[in-house]
């Protein structure tokens, strides 16, 4: 049953007050390749049928996966039987009207039409490179093919399909481990070569690692491992856990919150990056500025809160940190020694007032000095709290894609918290 | 079902050296309660099939909802398809399967009271109450109640001859009180992780009184000392804590897919390799850890794992040596066992399965000790309850853990509440400095149930236990 027959079936069918409705789809391939064998491969493709629905302010839902006429009986019934018995909501909102949605090309036909055999090929093709370097290869070669679909019984009518094809390597070499990933709506814009290089190019830049001591040191974070750090920091920042006080966030809006180097927009308006054009609420994808020039200019902000604060609704849908340009390099000469570091890895809130994160180094580093790479070193373990660490941006290169997602450039920031070292 | 017979017949036909195929329903029911407004309350049934397919020393694995003998055929086709994809690549290093035989059998989760049948009012009744004890306290600024209830039913067949009927299932309430200050936010939490039991379980918990101990307890931690600077110290550990402590330090790094590279490119490695077998001390002689998924109650008690492997029991750290891994029919034999511990698990149909941490538990000290005994006889230390923090390298080697309650111990006396407590250890030396467990009458068992790994990314869940049990001479410290 096609999304048009579901939305049919309901308006037909369901007697609640409101209603929402959310089909999603997923067409996915997945091929998974470790010590340079493919060890799981992975085909199918998915469906999933929400229904939440109110009477008066009392809210039930209910998620299937089939579309047969009995499927969607029980869906209906389910989600209402559910809301007759919950009581009645002192946060309820009804579901969102008619509104313009913006177009958004977010699916890439080249990706589309991508066949199995052109995801084995390019992982034969990285074990081959990596057996020719002596060395071991493990990741995953994806394609995904997404379709959202959002119906309220109160006129919102939205769907978008999006594309995803990611090429994930990490190669192993004796005690060197490093790792590059390419993961896009584009598969027009994958180099595979291009990546192996750089891949081979951090691995044998790794081959002499020397023990270095946790400390206060400024760090060029690439953008994979800033992405990390500034998403887990971006699930803070919420309108309504500021406003109670539990966030650091709290009554600083309009205020320079963060270093004035920094910047962090979502955008529709950049052609790489992926923007959902609604959110699972309803919520309008917009040009949001959340950090402009380090003022703090808005938090995201659900459709209950914006109604008690007399706000807009907003949501963090995409990550845009514009970047100064310099290049790598260029960093480097900016101040005496320092560390790169290539990604993070298992990063958690240590305070949740505070702001503070920890985590650790995974996939190289690199201690610098007089401007150049000097050596490898061991991993560390950072404490640090983000918005804090904006305050002491030195520089920024040029924004590149670190996922779907997120675009953002590599960032120089001084005194940066590592304070345990791992002995690998 | 017709559906087992029609699949594995036509794997075979299609050339499959070995096929199985898992029907599975998964039903969940999830209630959220954010203060006194429900954010969230779905039932969601996620029914289909998965198909695996061994041919040539590679996998191909196929999944779909569509129930009819053509789309049936359809993914065992696309499932050998892959399969000999695959093939190909590995044709020079090829996996290879631990024998195992063949089974017909059932297993039922043992529940007295199916949560299912209770009515969606009495669970959110409940709910509202607990919350309401909580708001009641002046400074709570915000409470979460989060109830959810899982079933699997599974219909498992392979081209051994096996055909398994399995229904597991467990519930999870968690939960939470923030208590904010004007300078400060701190939350308690109550979270015992999940239990394969049923509505009984909740009856027994009295959550009512739990609602006021952690509503009671986020207002002490708001407006508690934190530590200063990071010390040398004893720990004193509950088990609820060392639940998580053990699934990081020594379930994770003792995954045999992770100790064979297989994890590599995102959930990472292990440092506790096979050369380390029978010879490497991970812990102190106290420190005893069992793989045991016919733990009762565990969540990771299935009966059979999606191998169609039987569930087992087994000593991965014996007297402190480590012995064995958590392994699966296409890990075992790349290091030479005769046959898989059982651990090959997956979450929904879709997903195939991947090496999961078995039920593990640290067995309780052989000596008579209470938990107060064991604060008495500590000069200088912490004594930590619940989960908080949890970071751990990608080797499984340094990590760094909070906790959700904090005491300092001076003189064996629990002398003041404290906060945004943290301590940094590593493996080995983590377990090598326990120097006393608690005895089997303190021994509690603790859930995870949101076990992330794989790629895709599957939630994979096993039981933990242990008494409570004391760590010499480690970091321990405030936050910044």
């Amino acid at each position: 049953m096609n999304s048009e027959k579901i939305v049919q079936y309901i308006q037909k069918h369901c007697i609640a007050d409101d209603w929402t409705l959310k089909i999603t789809k997923d067409d996915s391939h997945e091929t998974r390749f470790a010590q340079n064998v493919i060890t799981q491969h992975i085909a199918g493709a998915m469906k999933e049928i929400s229904l939440s629905v109110s009477f008066g302010s009392k809210s039930g839902s209910c998620t299937v996966n089939q579309d047969d006429e009995e499927s969607l009986a029980y869906l209906v019934k389910t989600a209402e039987e559910i809301a007759k018995l919950a009581p009645e909501d002192p946060e309820f909102v009804p579901s969102v009207g008619k509104m313009d949605i913006p177009e958004i090309a977010n699916c890439d036909p080249q990706t589309k039409a991508l066949e199995p055999k052109q995801l084995v090929d390019i992982v034969q093709t990285s074990i081959n490179k990596a057996k020719t370097f002596g060395a071991t290869v493990s990741g995953l070669t994806e394609k995904h093919i997404e379709t959202n679909a959002l119906f309220t019984k109160n006129g919102f009518a939205g769907e978008y399909e999006k594309s995803d094809f990611g090429h994930s390597m990490t190669l192993k070499k004796e005690e060197v481990e490093t790792k590059v990933a390419y993961e896009a709506k584009n598969f027009a814009d994958f180099n595979l070569q291009i990546l192996l290089e750089k891949l081979l190019n951090q691995a044998s830049s790794l081959a002499v690692k020397r023990t270095f001591e946790p400390q206060k040191i400024a760090v060029l974070l690439r953008p994979l491992a800033l992405q990390e750090l500034f998403w887990f920091m971006g699930w803070m920042m919420d309108r309504r856990y500021a406003d109670e006080g539990i966030t650091p966030f709290t009554n600083q809006i309009g205020n320079p919150f963060f270093g004035e180097k920094f910047s962090w927009f979502s955008t529709c308006k950049q052609p790489t990056l992926l923007a959902p054009p609604f959110a699972h609420d309803g919520i309008i994808a917009e040009e949001i500025p959340w950090v402009e020039k380090g003022i703090l200019k808005n938090l995201a902000t659900s459709r209950y809160w914006a109604k008690k604060i007399g706000s807009k609704p907003c949501d963090i849908y995409n990550m845009f940190i514009p970047g100064e340009g310099y290049s790598e390099e260029e960093m480097l000469q900016m101040v005496p020694r320092g560390l790169i570091v290539n990604s993070f890895w298992y990063i958690r809130t240590v305070d949740t007032k505070a702001g503070e994160f920890t985590g650790t180094t995974r996939d190289g580093v690199w201690y610098f000095e007089d401007g150049k790479i000097q050596y490898a070193v061991n991993n560390l373990r950072f404490n640090e709290i983000p918005h804090n660490a904006t305050g002491r941006i030195i520089a920024t290169g040029i924004s590149e894609l670190a996922n779907p997602i997120s675009l953002l450039p590599p960032m120089l920031i001084d005194n940066f918290n590592f304070v345990d070292k791992t002995s690998f | 079902m017709k559906y087992l017979d029609l699949a594995m017949n036509a794997a075979e036909k299609f050339g499959a050296e070995y096929a199985d195929i898992r029907i599975q329903k998964t039903t969940d029911q999830v209630i959220y309660l954010q203060n006194l407004s429900l954010k969230h309350t779905s039932n969601n049934v996620l029914q289909g099939y998965g198909i695996r397919v061994f041919k040539d020393g590679a996998w191909g694995f196929a999944h779909s909802n569509v129930f009819n003998e053509e789309a049936v055929l359809a993914t065992v086709k696309k499932a050998v398809e892959i399969a000999t994809l695959s093939a190909e690549v590995n044709k020079t290093q090829k996996l290879r399967l631990a024998p195992e035989r063949s089974y017909i059998a059932t297993y039922r989760t043992p529940v007295k009271i199916d949560p299912f049948t209770v009515p969606v009012s009495e669970k959110i009744d409940l709910m509202m109450e607990v919350a309401r004890t909580m708001l009641a306290y002046e400074g709570i600024m915000k409470t979460v109640f989060l109830m959810i209830l899982h079933k699997d039913e599974k219909l498992f067949a392979s081209t051994l001859g096996t055909r398994l009927d399995l229904t597991t299932q467990f519930i999870n309430p968690m939960i939470t009180a923030v208590a904010v200050t004007e300078s400060d936010s701190q939350s308690r939490t109550f979270d015992e992780g999940g239990r394969a039991v049923g509505w009984e379980w909740i009856l027994e918990l009295d959550l009512r009184e739990k609602a006021k101990q952690i509503a009671e307890e986020a207002i002490i931690k708001v407006k508690a000392d934190t530590l200063g600077a990071e010390e040398r110290r004893s720990l004193i550990l509950d088990p609820n804590h060392l639940g998580l402590t053990m699934h990081e330090s020594v379930g994770h790094a003792t995954e045999l897919d992770r100790v064979l590279g297989w994890e590599a490119d995102y959930a990472g490695v292990s440092f506790a390799t096979p050369e380390k077998l029978n010879n490497y001390h991970y812990g102190s002689e106290l420190i005893n850890f069992v793989g045991d998924n016919t733990l009762e109650e565990g969540l990771a008690t299935l009966g059979f794992d999606d191998d169609g492997v039987p569930g087992q029991k087994w000593y991965i750290i014996k007297d402190g040596i480590l012995k064995e891994y958590g392994s699966t029919r296409d890990t075992a034999l790349e290091i030479g066992l005769n046959a898989s511990r059982g651990c090959n698990r997956a979450t929904y149909y879709f997903n195939q399965p991947i090496n999961r941490i078995p039920n593990l538990y640290l067995l309780p000290g052989t000596k008579p000790l209470t938990p107060g005994e064991l604060i008495a006889d500590t000069e200088d230390g912490v004594y930590i309850q619940g989960r908080g923090s949890y970071s751990i390298d990608h080797h499984r080697i340094n990590f760094q853990f909070g906790g959700d309650f904090f005491w300092e111990i001076k003189n064996g006396k629990l002398i003041r509440p404290l906060k945004k407590v943290i301590y940094k250890s590593y493996n080995p030396e983590f377990w090598n400095s326990c120097d006393a467990i608690c005895d089997e009458r303190f021994w509690r068992p603790f859930g995870v149930v949101n076990c992330g790994k794989g790629q895709p990314p599957q939630t994979g869940r096993m039981t933990h236990g242990a008494s409570t049990a004391r760590f010499r001479n480690i970091r321990v410290g405030g936050s910044q």
